[in-house]
């Protein structure tokens, strides 16, 4: 059957994991570089294999193999085919499965890499993806297969198992459970791949740091060749949070755009060390400095990933993303617990050697920007962990479970959100040197007046009071205009050379330091993405009213007028109710909006789908609550008017955009 | 490249530290003081009765299992209401009592258990439906209602199905 080839494939990589691992011990033990390379051939290997598991789960998830019990916890027959290809990471194990599989993938190119240069940092990475390799895999094919299918025993039973148990019928239902229906949504194609490569690419970093440490080195090597490995997790985990923002956003209930869910808070505590090593790895790489920091920074990352997945699987703490309880939560903490002891020990006893004479230098430098903007960095994190932690701490102390929501959250962080953006707009003021402020004296003179238009057309045509909403504009237009003026100074230095020609010239400072306005550009990405949180935080205005056919509501300067409601069917079983909202603004008529409600009926589960606008200035967005079912003539809506939200999606875009330029090939400099 | 007017030098570390230093002291003020006004307390139903009057004005968090009939909504008042009825707190005790879909069942069949009458300002969200869990956060008001303030729910019993009933011959 083919069920059971997918699962003997993955019991096959699982055993060439258990080998690798054997033989990258045994070439550390006998520095024998034969079965280190043994051992590099066999990850070449577990790639394929998972990856045929992996396509085998996926044609029995789209060929309705509802014998399959993974296939029938999560499709029914009438969902539509994207959705039944997302199933394959729609419960616990396929999305180990895929988990696993990425690790695979991210472990085949870390071991195709030219690794003559460095031939000593090889066997301890390996070892590290080999055990994460084989815990993984392990746990699939023992404890969490999504190859399991259901059986008739002779004695009338009913059981779970791979292989046909003696005597036993195959037992076929006719229809799946079908995915939750908060799940069917096009965020699930992909919010949860572009978030789960941003965890997974840690790991090459980690193993990296790890085998620096344990073979010895005390130079930036290990830094330089995790760099890429490092930009490319951090995009891909800021883009799978900023998808599951909006996610969140299009869908009622999940609290806006970030709810300061435990699960959502894990995810960005990995972001935030991670965001940190990439600023203090350039002080490592100019200064040398920093060697033991950048350790401890890609460890945390590391641990925080694997800790999040942790919190999420086990069932430990309640949330939105948690799955089911599940009883792979004692292996995982320990594999977690282990590798964080391991790399942690292995840090302590190496500290002394990896000392540096140097004291940092204090003024208004890029270091201590930098310094400081750690320091922010990992307040935020200590915060978001103590948050996560706070029920389980407080009830080992206390017998009470304490625990802290939202408005912690955000009285805490937000100063900090806000300091932080401070930083990130006086950072190209800052040079290596004091000098470079003398260079910015005349510009400021011009900068300054001009960035405080942006707040001052928020008073006058947004009617925006609020002082730290205006603070935080004025601190975007400023960050935003620095930020430029430093291009522009960059590309006249090179117009000369240039010849004259304006498209080069602002093509050439990119060419001549990549890295540098790669960065930049990542920075202005962050800036104009604070202008949307900005926006939700401090300007939202929201109201909630009944409606009768014809009347209608007023908020911040539109009308919205209920025209209508109407009732369909969907192919797939839902029965839609669809409301009609006309807008207009000063009597002019602007465009409408649908709120929806969907309910399954076979799922008894009903679904709200706001109705949306939305432009560069403003998002409207209105929810259908509740409607008379007979009458149908009046209906309960909530409003909002979402100012400056489009930023945030626009700010990620350009995040994006900078990292590919800052990843761009060091070659590019020479031409 | 050696920076102009700044010396590397041992006092720039001290400056470092005063610096780190404050602005430690400041984030953990800042955390003592967010605590105080917001943290809130764990509860079961039935610990919220036994000590309704040392509790008003605390930010509590219970849960509970919702009792399907008694939901009601006044959309005119934006009011929801429903009772919800004693579960265990603790997740090995839900683990040992027959699992949550079992214990959210029974929660509600039994009309000895404990019960509190819960008051939302909102609509009904999505999922909250009878035999539901309801995790909320708010405080109690001098009658022994819970006013909820924030509602999270959870839907296991259709997940937790592991081999079918219906079955093709």
């Amino acid at each position: 059957m083919i069920s059971t080839f997918g699962y003997l494939t993955l019991a096959l990589a699982f055993l060439l994991a258990v080998y690798g691992l054997f033989a990258v011990v045994l070439g550390l033990v006998q520095k024998s570089a034969a079965w280190t390379e043994s051992a590099r051939l066999a990850l070449l290997l577990i790639f394929p294999l998972v990856t045929v598991s992996l396509v085998v789960l996926t044609m029995l998830l789209v060929g309705q193999r509802f014998d399959v019990a993974y296939v029938y916890s999560v499709t029914s027959s009438e969902m539509p085919i994207y959705l039944r290809l997302t199933a394959v990471w729609g419960g616990q194990s396929g999305s180990l499965l895929f988990w696993s599989w990425l690790v695979a993938g991210f472990s085949l190119f870390f071991a195709l890499r030219k690794w003559r240069d460095e031939p000593d940092l090889l066997p301890w990475s390996l070892l590290v993806v080999f055990l994460t390799l084989a815990f993984f895999l392990m746990v699939n094919v023992f404890m969490e297969t999504p190859f399991e299918r259901f059986w008739h025993m002779p004695d009338g039973s009913r059981v779970l198992s791979v292989l046909q148990p003696v005597g036993a019928w195959s037992l076929v239902p006719q229809d799946g459970q079908g995915l939750n229906p908060l799940l069917r949504h096009p965020g699930m194609i992909w919010h949860p791949p572009t978030l789960y490569l941003g965890f997974i690419g840690f790991i090459i970093p980690f193993a990296l740091a790890v085998s620096s440490l344990a073979s010895g080195r005390r130079d930036r090597r290990w830094v330089d060749i995790a760099r890429p490995w490092m930009l490319i997790a951090w995009v891909f985990l800021t883009l799978g949070l900023v998808l599951g923002m909006r996610w969140a956003y299009d869908i009622l209930g999940w609290g806006g755009y970030w709810g300061w869910d435990p699960v959502e808070i894990a995810a960005l505590l990995p972001w935030l060390s991670a965001t940190a090593w990439i600023h203090t790895a350039i002080l490592q790489r100019r200064k040398n400095h920093f060697k033991r920091w950048n350790l401890v920074l890609v460890i945390l990352t590391f641990v925080f990933v694997i800790f999040g997945t942790f919190i999420t699987r086990s069932g430990v703490l309640s949330s939105v993303h948690a799955f089911a309880g599940s009883e792979i939560g004692l292996p995982m903490f320990i594999y977690t617990a282990f590798l964080s002891l391991g790399s942690l020990g292995l840090l302590v006893y190496r500290w002394r050697d990896l000392h540096t004479d140097y004291a940092p230098s204090f003024g208004f430098t890029k270091e201590t920007l930098t310094l400081f903007s750690n320091l922010i960095l990992l307040s935020i994190l200590m915060v978001c962990f103590l948050g996560v932690i706070y029920p389980i701490i407080s009830e080992l102390l206390t017998d009470t479970q304490i625990t802290v929501g939202p408005a912690w959250y955000k009285r805490i962080t937000g100063p900090l959100l806000i300091l932080q953006l401070f930083l990130v707009g006086i950072c190209p003021l800052a040079g290596w040197s004091l000098t470079n402020l003398t260079r910015w004296r005349k510009h400021l003179w011009v900068l300054l007046p001009i960035s405080l238009l942006a707040p001052l057309a928020a008073w006058f045509f947004g009617d925006v009071r609020g002082g730290l909403a205006l603070l935080c504009m004025w601190l975007v237009s400023f960050s935003v205009g620095v930020l430029i003026a430093d291009y522009l100074q960059g590309a006249a230095r090179e117009k000369g050379s240039a010849g004259g020609n304006i498209l080069s010239a602002l093509w050439s400072p990119i060419q001549r330091n990549h890295r540098r306005y790669g960065g930049m550009l990542v920075h202005l990405g962050i800036v104009l993405l604070s202008l949307g949180i900005i926006g939700i935080e401090g300007l939202q205005q929201e109201t909630q009213s009944t409606l009768s056919l014809g009347e209608t509501v007023n908020l911040g300067g539109y009308s919205f007028k209920f025209e209508g409601l109407e009732h369909f069917e969907e192919a797939d079983g839902r029965l839609v109710t669809e409301a009609l909202l006309s807008i207009t603004r000063d009597g002019k008529p602007i465009g409408a909006l649908y709120p929806q409600r969907e309910i399954y009926p076979n799922m008894g589960l009903a679904i709200t789908q706001p109705g949306l606008r939305s432009n560069l200035a403003v998002d409207l967005y209105a929810v259908l609550i509740d409607w008379r079912p007979i009458s149908q003539d009046e209906a309960t809506f909530r409003v909002f008017i979402n100012p400056l939200v489009t930023w945030l999606w626009v700010g990620t875009g350009v995040v994006t955009l900078g990292t590919v330029v800052a990843l761009l090939p060091d070659k590019l400099r020479r031409k | 490249m050696s920076p102009s007017g700044t010396q590397p030098t041992k006092s720039n570390r001290l400056k470092y530290m005063i610096g780190g230093g404050l602005f430690l002291i400041a984030l953990i003020l800042m955390i003592i003081s967010a605590t105080k006004a917001t943290a809130e307390f764990f509860m079961t139903v039935r610990e919220l009765n036994e000590t309704r009057e040392d509790l008003t004005g605390q930010n509590l968090r219970v849960s509970g299992a919702v009792i399907g009939e008694s939901i009601t909504y006044d959309s005119a008042a934006n009011e929801l209401q429903f009772v919800i009825a004693h579960i265990p707190g603790k997740d090995d005790e839900i683990r040992a009592a027959g699992g949550l879909s079992f214990v959210l069942h029974q929660a509600v069949v039994d009309p000895d258990n404990p019960r509190i009458m819960v008051i939302y300002q909102g609509a009904p969200p999505d999922m909250l439906r009878d035999e539901a869990q309801a995790i909320l956060t708010g405080t109690l008001n001098p009658k022994g209602e819970f006013l909820a303030e924030e509602l999270l729910l959870k839907c296991p019993s259709k997940y937790e199905e592991a081999v079918p009933n219906q079955v093709e011959n």
